[in-house]
Parts: structure tokens; sequence; C-alpha cells
């Protein structure tokens, strides 16, 4: 039998009030404020040097914050030793213990909480059992492969049931196949447990994926906390807006009514394209590849492109085309809706209005 | 093989001989029936270990020598991987003079220390004691523990105590049963280090040697200037044979540890 789940959601809230951190002259994490719900699963998601892990070591107590607080279940764990916090967490690298065998590896968070040996191992069985690892007890760490050692690390984690899990880059150093299998059992294993889990990722498809909402980090700042349909659909700033999925930045003059492409190209933009508004001046139009289509040249409506490149894969065709000026613009088109394109011809490109949002140029830094 | 090659074999060969030889002249004078040391030895005979180990004055040297060699490989031990863990975990900026300060003995002619330790030991009533030898031999024996501590210490993922810490266990239990359980073959072997540099150790000895207890290297010193017997290659073998199944446990015992360091990550 697995772990017995409780009625109830058995995670904890956590609420990370101002946040920061900073070594030396540098502010890892600049004022993050989240709030995490009990038993949500989110994904903290950012390039390297955007503060996720700071965030998490923090929650764990690895890291001692400079400012702001941490509280899990409303009670201030802010400087709280990691021992005393009653977080599971999983490490990049498993991080067994090589001298240990499985079951003293998962047996080690109830011996250091004073459980008797006959009900460790019943409770390291069971929780071995959960990551489907049942019989692997005897062997030692070396003797298993990548994805095992990371499925005992998980069962190390959840072995003495933590209401929150935390996990930094946990599939990183698995491969291709084994991480989507990993990914599907983290999935399961939250579903089954209902415990709170905060997952540090660099891979946005894994965030996009697992996540109940997905957190943007760029340079310690919070970008965006957003369900991944919101995050890809309305990306609340040039940044998420590039840093999940592709996206076309089309530079464009914003009149309070129109935004003005180079080469003539002109699109009316409703209140619904702006997330903040935009004053008139520089502006970006952000565009997914996969919601524009191509027309006759001169078309009515059409902004006038050249195709560079078409890029056949299968089901998609990858169309790469350019605005007058040297704007580049991708099209992604199902492969029976492109016709015979020529490198050097003349297209006319057309977007739906709900399709294009707009951005502010200052924003781009 | 051309003349290169061999003339460096022959120089390395040369090398060897010079190293080895004296020892080879020496050991087989313990064996030597005649009452005085000559080479080559004459006839086959035990009794001049019947005689080390049948004399009072050799024996309490010995037992002295054993304990104060004991005290220092446990003393050089704990320090030792104490100081390397602070060295290797986190010393910042620190941690170079710290570490120039732990393996300078080994630079530092043994002769100096050995002086300054005797002006020292002399003010301070030391001179002679157990606690002065375990002192002043801890000193120059803890590089070595340095090193070969700091060896095995590099290979563990530092991340293995965070989540033992994750796991509930305060640092300190983190490291004991995590860190130090891994470690331990390379901390035994250096404290075997520590053992043998102790033991046969000279020249502090000789500065810092009380009127009543003498090492073991210092009687031998004492003894070769009245009787010339073969007590004192007798003495030569039994060190030698010490010396050489402690080391070959020690290089054992960085074997185990090399096995077991198979790093966490593959």
């Amino acid at each position: 039998m697995a772990v017995e789940a409780a009625p109830q959601s058995r995670g904890a809230s956590i609420e990370i009030e101002h946040l920061d951190k900073y070594f030396g002259a540098v502010r890892a994490v600049d004022d993050v404020s989240l709030s995490i719900a009990a038993g949500e699963f989110i994904a903290l998601l950012g390039p390297s040097g955007s503060g996720k892990s700071t965030i998490l070591m923090s929650l764990a107590g690895f890291e001692r914050p400079t400012g702001g607080r941490i509280l899990i279940d409303g009670q201030d764990c802010t400087y709280l030793p990691p021992y005393k916090r009653n977080i599971g967490m999983v490490f990049q690298h498993y991080t067994l213990f090589p001298h240990l065998s499985v079951m003293d590896n998962v047996a080690f968070p109830l011996k250091m909480r004073g459980i008797s040996k006959a009900e460790r191992r019943r409770q390291a069985e069971a929780a071995l059992e959960t990551v489907r690892l049942a019989g692997y007890g005897q062997r030692m760490p070396k003797q298993l492969s990548g994805g095992q050692q990371q499925r005992v690390a998980l069962a190390r984690a959840i072995v003495y049931r933590p209401r929150v899990l935390l996990m930094d880059e946990p599939l990183s150093a698995l491969d291709k196949n084994l991480r989507e299998e990993m990914q599907l059992e983290i999935k399961r294993l939250h579903s089954e447990l209902g415990l709170t889990v905060v997952f540090v990722t660099h891979d946005q498809s894994e965030a996009l994926t697992m996540a109940d909402r997905i957190a943007i980090l760029k340079s310690g700042r919070l970008q965006q906390v957003s369900p991944a349909r919101e995050l890809y659909e309305r990306p609340s700033n040039l940044f998420t807006a590039s840093f999940i999925g592709e996206m076309n930045m089309l530079p464009a003059e914003w009149d309070g009514r129109t935004a003005s492409l180079p080469g003539g190209g002109v699109m009316e933009v409703g209140a619904k394209s702006m997330i903040d508004p935009v004053g008139p001046g520089k502006s970006v139009l952000a565009i997914r590849p996969e919601r524009l289509s191509i027309a006759a040249p001169d078309s009515a409506g059409s902004w006038p492109a050249t195709v560079c490149d078409v890029i056949y894969a299968g089901a998609g065709t990858l169309v790469i085309a350019e605005m007058p000026g040297g704007t580049e613009v991708r099209v992604r088109l199902p492969s029976n809706a492109v016709g015979s394109l020529s490198r050097g011809e003349a297209i006319g490109l057309t977007c739906p209005p709900d399709a294009a949002l707009l951005y502010s140029a200052e924003q781009a830094t | 093989m051309n003349a290169r090659t061999l003339l460096l074999n022959a120089y390395v060969y040369a090398v060897l001989a010079f190293i080895l030889v004296p020892i080879l002249i020496i050991l087989p004078m313990a064996f030597s029936e005649t009452q005085y040391l000559t080479f080559p030895p004459q006839g086959f005979t035990l009794r001049w270990f019947e005689e080390f180990f049948n004399n009072r004055r050799w024996m309490d040297a010995t037992w002295f020598s054993l304990r104060i060699a004991a005290l220092t490989a446990v003393s050089t031990a704990i320090i030792g991987t104490m100081a390397t863990y602070a060295l290797v975990r986190g010393a910042g900026s620190l941690g170079t003079i710290f570490q120039a300060l732990l393996i300078g003995p080994i630079v530092v002619p043994h002769i100096a220390l050995a002086v300054a330790l005797y002006l020292f030991f002399q003010q301070s009533g030391l001179s002679g004691t157990t606690i002065g030898y375990v002192l002043a031999h801890t000193i120059i024996a803890l590089p070595f523990t340095v090193f070969t501590v700091s060896a095995a210490l590099s290979s563990v993922d530092p991340a293995l105590e965070d989540a033992a810490m994750s796991c509930g266990a305060t640092r300190f239990t983190a490291f004991r049963l995590i860190t130090l359980p891994i470690i331990l073959p390379n901390v035994i072997s250096g404290a075997l280090f520590a053992f043998i540099i102790s033991f046969d150790e000279p020249v502090i000895a000789f500065f810092l040697a009380g009127i009543r207890d003498k090492t073991l290297p210092r009687m031998m010193f004492d003894d070769i200037e009245q009787n010339l017997t073969p007590v004192i290659p007798a003495i030569a073998v039994l060190l030698t044979v010490l010396s050489i199944s402690v080391l070959l446990g020690a290089a054992i015992l960085r074997r185990i540890a090399a096995r077991n360091a198979v790093t966490v990550d593959t």
C-alpha cells in the first residue's frame, strides 16, 4: 500500500513576504512576495542567476534572507534552521548517502525523528513502494541507475510525510525520456499525497507541464506568477513574452489607436491587447508565430514581407520572413496550409486583432 | 634501448641504491653473533632482539614512544579533521593563511621548530613530558593528516550534508553520520602517518628529552655513543617492520576510501 493519504489536503501554505537576499553587493533576490496555497504545485522558472535557487534555499533554510519573511502555515520560519522545518527536499544530484543502503537512506529522516527500527523499516518500505522501487532496499545507491537514484531521493524526501516538498532542478541530470517519465511520476505523487510542491527549473516545458502556477524570475525579481495558459497567452511583460515559447517582437510606432510597423503595416490595437496601458510612442507588438498567417502580397490589411527561408518539419512548417527594415518574423503553419513558397518571394502577413499584444518599448531592457 | 634511456635507468637505480643500501646493510647486522657492529655479519642469532625485549631501559623508552605516538595519532586525527573541514568547506579569505600555517611545519626545518619549542617548553615546564612531546609531534604530523583528509573530503559532495539536514539532522549529526563515515579511512590513514612520524622522530626528541623519560630514537642515539652492540640494528629492524606495516595499512585504507568515494553523480 502507498503512504496513507489523509482525508483533507496535507499541504501547507507558504507566504513569502518581501524577500531580499544580498550576496555582497549583488542582490540575488529582490523584494519577492509570493503566496503559495496549500497543496499547490508551483514552479520557479528563470535563467541562471535569476534567484530561483536562492528563494528555494531560503525556503529550505540553507540561506538566511537579508530581509523579508517566510511563513509556512502561518508560522514564521525565516531564520529557522533546516532540520527544524519538516520540509522534504530533493536535490539536483540525487545526494543519496553513498555509504548507506537504499533502505537506510530512505529511513534516515525517520531515524532523525527517533522512530523505532521496525517502524522505520515499515515506513521506508512503503515510501519505496510509492516511488515504485519496492524490493530495492538492500541495494547500495551506486548499484542503481540515475532515474532510480532520483526516485530513492524522492522516497527519502516524502517518507516522513512533510507538508512541503522542495525540488531543486531534480530532473536536470536525467536524459530526456527518463525526465518525462519522472515528470509524470512527480505529478502523480503530488496528487496522491496532496503536499505543496515548490519546484525550481530552468526548463520551461517542464514548468508548463507540471505546475499549477509558474513564477517567472529575472535578476532576482518576480516577473509574473500565472497558470501555464495565461503565461503563454498573456505574458505580463516583454521579458516573460520572450522567455516563454517563441515570440515575434515587432518594433512599432503607437499613437494611441493604431500601431504602425516599419514598411507600412498598420494594426488597430484594442485595450484587450494591452496588459498594462501603453502611452503613445515607441512600442513593441508581440505575436506568437502560430497566430500569423500568410496571404497574397498587397492583400487588404496585410503587412508586406519577403520569404527568407521555409523549414519543413513534418506536421508543421516554419516560414522565416523579413519585413522592410530588416525585422525577422517567424510564422508557424500546419504544413498542409503552406502552398509553394520560395526564397525571395513577396508575401503579405496577416494577424487576427486578438493575437497581438502591445508593450511599451521602454520596458525592453 | 638508446644511450639516453640507458643513462636515465642507471641514474634511477643509483638513486634507489643510495636510499636503500644503508638499510640493507644495517638490517643483517642485527642477526650477527659478534659483540659489536660488524659487516658482513657473522653467524645468525636472535639474542640482540632478546636483549632489547629483556632490557628495562629499552622497554621503558619503547612504551614511552608508543604512548606519545598513539596520543599524537589521536590528537592529529581530531585536530587535522576539524581543520581540514574548515579549510575545504569554507574558510573564506582566511583559508590561504590558515592553510599556510597548517602546512608550514613541512617547510620550516624541524631543528628551528625544536629550538623554539625547547625555549618555550623550558619555561612552561613541558620539557620531557608526554604532553610536551604530543604537542610538538602533533605540529609536525598535522600537515600529513591534512593532506590525506582533504583528498577525501574534497571528493565528498557538500550537498550530502544539506540533504541530511533537510532530513532533520543537525549540522554536527550530518557530519557525524554522513561525512565522517565516508572519509574515515583517510582519517585513520592520516592518524597512522602521524603515529609513524611521532614514533621515529629524532630532532625534537633530542631537544625535549628529560633526564628520565626518553623516546626510543633518543635512547638509541645515547646508546650508540657508548656501546656499539647489534641491539641498535635489531631495533632498526623492528622499527622498519613496524613502519612498513603501518604505511601499508594506511595505503590499503586509502584504497578503500578511493573505492567508496566513487562520486555520487554518476
